[in-house]
């Protein structure tokens, strides 16, 4: 499916969900996610995170309402939890689906969205493997030079913001340079193809969604 | 195409901030069609007059006080010192899309101009390998290639080669031959003058913020290759510093797989090998940066289980970028700071050394102002400073001209003496450097091997 379109859909389903408290269409929703990210091979390991890290704001929120509300309202404790998880492994389905890139150009694309910020975002994106890197490599400069900088240092992030800082300035140059200027218009190389078939199966989830808010 | 068109540049004087002027009533006359090559001691403005020439300067720094520049209509683009920095794509493949989109050019002329640029600088291999995973070597390669898709009529060259094993330099400088030959007008800065000789059309020399086109005869004396006496010995019985057994290093691939291996303590060992071949990972397993496989010990302890903070006490490296080292802002702190662990050096001997390294008027500017052959002539210092017992230089030549080199050999060389320090150091210079080494490993089909001469 078209990536803005994937991204559509789950804002609105999202969008409704938090409105609308209804813990079985959010059981649903979920199961659906489930499915789909199973029958697109997600990686056990990855499946496991998007299970067991969203389970500490979702255990939280339970606990609140179920035994610390003045009087225990479970079916609401169970609502608010699993909206936990709505959101998450719905866009999940996206990011699984989706690289970084594929996304921001078919928002630029489909959506019209500004290619100062479709790049922009971008390149940033790209910057934080390097700046991963940067920390490390800042650490280990620090320790040649008897320097120990602990995770908590903030010495170690003046460090690590100078970096950036001087990223972004070059990252600027580097656009230019690469023949970007803001507000130009660019032509399309990679068309991320937005078909009748995308917007059908778009149209079609939607409507069943809405149909079981409608019922349930 | 145009030929007999010039490149003027009149009366220009540009300044950062409220410096003097770096560039002072510069005066030149470029040919297009041509291929020149700037020259120049370190910081004297080449890397500033060429981001003027491509449009960047004074829009992204400095001021413009006077003058003029006229590029006869045609289109310019760079490519940087730091080629790393330049690209908004996370790979070759993306990063060319991205250049040809802006130029408005549809899928038709991409698959051309890709299929052309890939070719030309051989980087098959490497379009759809994530940039930042790259060696330096290979991202010069991709800038270059970029520019070429681009099909720009001005290519503007900032120390292209400066991380190019030979081959890839010689290489890439027929490239741009070629290139010029189809009526592209290359201008080019570099501190090393092998390959140019056959090539090159005009020679301009930068002094004191202006610029002198030097004579046939000239160009002919600054080409004539200079020959260097050094020899390399295989190691014998010595003690080791590190020994290798049974190692193996990936990164993606594999890099080094290594039986056997011994670095002699106290001596300098000279690495070198092409671009991309694993050199800057096997420092990265020898300062705990990445994991390796079998076992690397350093005086008798592994490297791997080591506390890092005495071990890189013991072990320091001199990072292939320079900013990768500096912690502080301004070139006194950073200093200070590497004078800390060394109590046995002053700071008077410090501004003795800063007047040699041509640094000491820099001694209150922030350290990422400093030119790029400033930054890594200050690295080199604050890590002598350290005095580390072993220490490991990656291509601590790029960048510096002929001048540069020298002091920081003779300066590298004292201060191994003095210390009796282990010194690995990554090379694709020879010549002055070479004569420094003890032995020579060269990193080929993932093996180290020692060689002899």
């Amino acid at each position: 499916m078209n990536p803005s379109l994937e991204f559509l859909l789950i804002f609105i389903i999202s969008l409704e969900l938090s409105i609308k408290n209804n813990l079985y269409i959010n059981l649903i929703v979920i199961a659906f996610a489930l499915v789909y990210l199973v029958i697109r091979r997600i990686s056990s390991k990855k499946l496991f995170a998007l299970i067991a890290i969203p389970f500490i704001p979702a255990f939280t929120i339970f606990a609140t309402l179920f035994w610390f509300n003045g009087k225990s309202d479970p079916y609401n404790a169970w609502s608010l939890a699993t909206r936990v998880y709505v959101y998450t492994l719905t866009i999940a389905c996206l990011a699984h689906d989706t690289t970084s890139s594929q996304f921001a150009r078919s928002l630029e694309q489909n959506f019209h969205l500004p290619s100062k910020f479709t790049y922009g975002v971008l390149a940033a994106l790209n910057i934080i493997p390097q700046m991963a890197s940067a920390v490390k490599q800042i650490r280990v400069a620090g320790m040649m030079r008897g320097m120990y900088l602990s995770f908590w240092s903030p010495m170690l992030y003046f460090k690590a913001i100078l970096v950036a800082l001087n990223s972004a300035d070059n990252l600027a140059q580097g656009m230019e340079s690469h023949g970007y200027t803001e507000g130009q218009k660019r032509s399309v190389i990679e068309v991320v193809p937005m078909t009748k078939k995308d917007w059908l199966i778009f149209a079609l989830l939607l409507a069943l969604f809405n149909l079981g808010i409608f019922i349930l | 195409m145009v030929k007999n068109q010039s490149i003027k540049v009149k009366e220009l004087t540009f300044a950062y901030q409220d410096e003097q002027p770096i560039i002072n009533k510069l005066n030149l006359e470029l040919d297009t069609g041509k291929f020149s090559l700037l020259i120049g001691p370190t910081g004297c403005g080449k890397s500033t007059l060429m981001k003027i020439l491509a449009g960047l300067y004074p829009k992204y720094a400095g001021k413009l006080l006077a003058g003029s520049i006229d590029l006869a209509g045609l289109k310019t683009a760079m490519m940087f010192q730091n080629s790393g920095q330049q690209f908004t794509m996370a790979t070759p493949r993306e990063e060319i899309v991205f250049a040809l989109e802006n130029l408005g050019l549809d899928a038709a002329n991409y698959q051309e101009r890709l299929k052309l640029a890939t070719d030309f600088t051989q980087i098959d291999n490497l379009l759809d390998q994530n940039i930042s995973t790259m060696s330096g070597g290979e991202k010069q390669r991709v800038a270059l290639a970029v520019l070429v898709a681009m099909d720009i009529d001005i290519l503007i060259l900032d120390e292209p080669f400066a991380s190019c094993d030979p081959h890839a330099r010689s290489f890439l400088i027929q490239k741009l031959a070629h290139l010029r030959d189809q009526g592209k007008t290359i201008i080019i800065s570099d501190h090393v003058f092998d390959n140019y000789d056959s090539v090159c059309d005009h020679v301009y020399a930068f002094e004191a913020g202006n610029v002198k086109q030097l004579s046939l005869a000239e160009m002919e004396q600054l080409f004539k290759a200079v020959d260097y006496d050094y020899h390399f010995a295989l190691p014998e019985d010595q003690a080791a510093a590190f020994v290798l057994d049974q190692v193996q290093i990936s990164q993606r691939r594999l890099l080094l797989k290594q039986d056997q291996l011994k670095i002699v303590k106290g001596k300098v060992t000279l690495i070198t090998g092409a671009n991309g071949i694993g050199k800057s990972s096997f420092f990265k397993a020898l300062t705990q940066l990445i994991p390796y496989e079998g076992s690397i010990s350093y005086e008798g302890q592994e490297v791997r289980k080591a506390k890092s903070r005495t071990y890189l006490k013991d072990v320091g490296q001199i990072f292939q970028a320079a900013t990768d080292q500096f912690l502080t802002v301004t070139v006194k702190d950073e200093l200070e700071l590497s004078l800390k662990n060394n109590p046995n050096v002053t700071m008077d001997e410090v501004d003795q050394l800063l007047v040699k390294l041509d640094l000491f008027n820099h001694k209150d500017q922030v350290v990422y102002s400093l030119s790029g052959g400033q930054k890594k002539k200050l690295q080199i210092l604050l890590m002598l400073l350290s005095s580390q017992k072993v220490l490991l230089i990656d291509e601590p030549l790029s960048g510096l001209d002929h001048e540069s080199v020298k002091q920081v050999v003779s300066l590298m060389k004292a201060c191994q003496e003095k210390y009796q320090q282990t010194i690995l150091v990554i090379s694709h210079q020879l010549g002055e450097l070479a004569t420094w080494c003890d032995y020579h490993l060269l990193f080929d089909q993932q093996r180290l091997s020692y060689l002899e001469r």
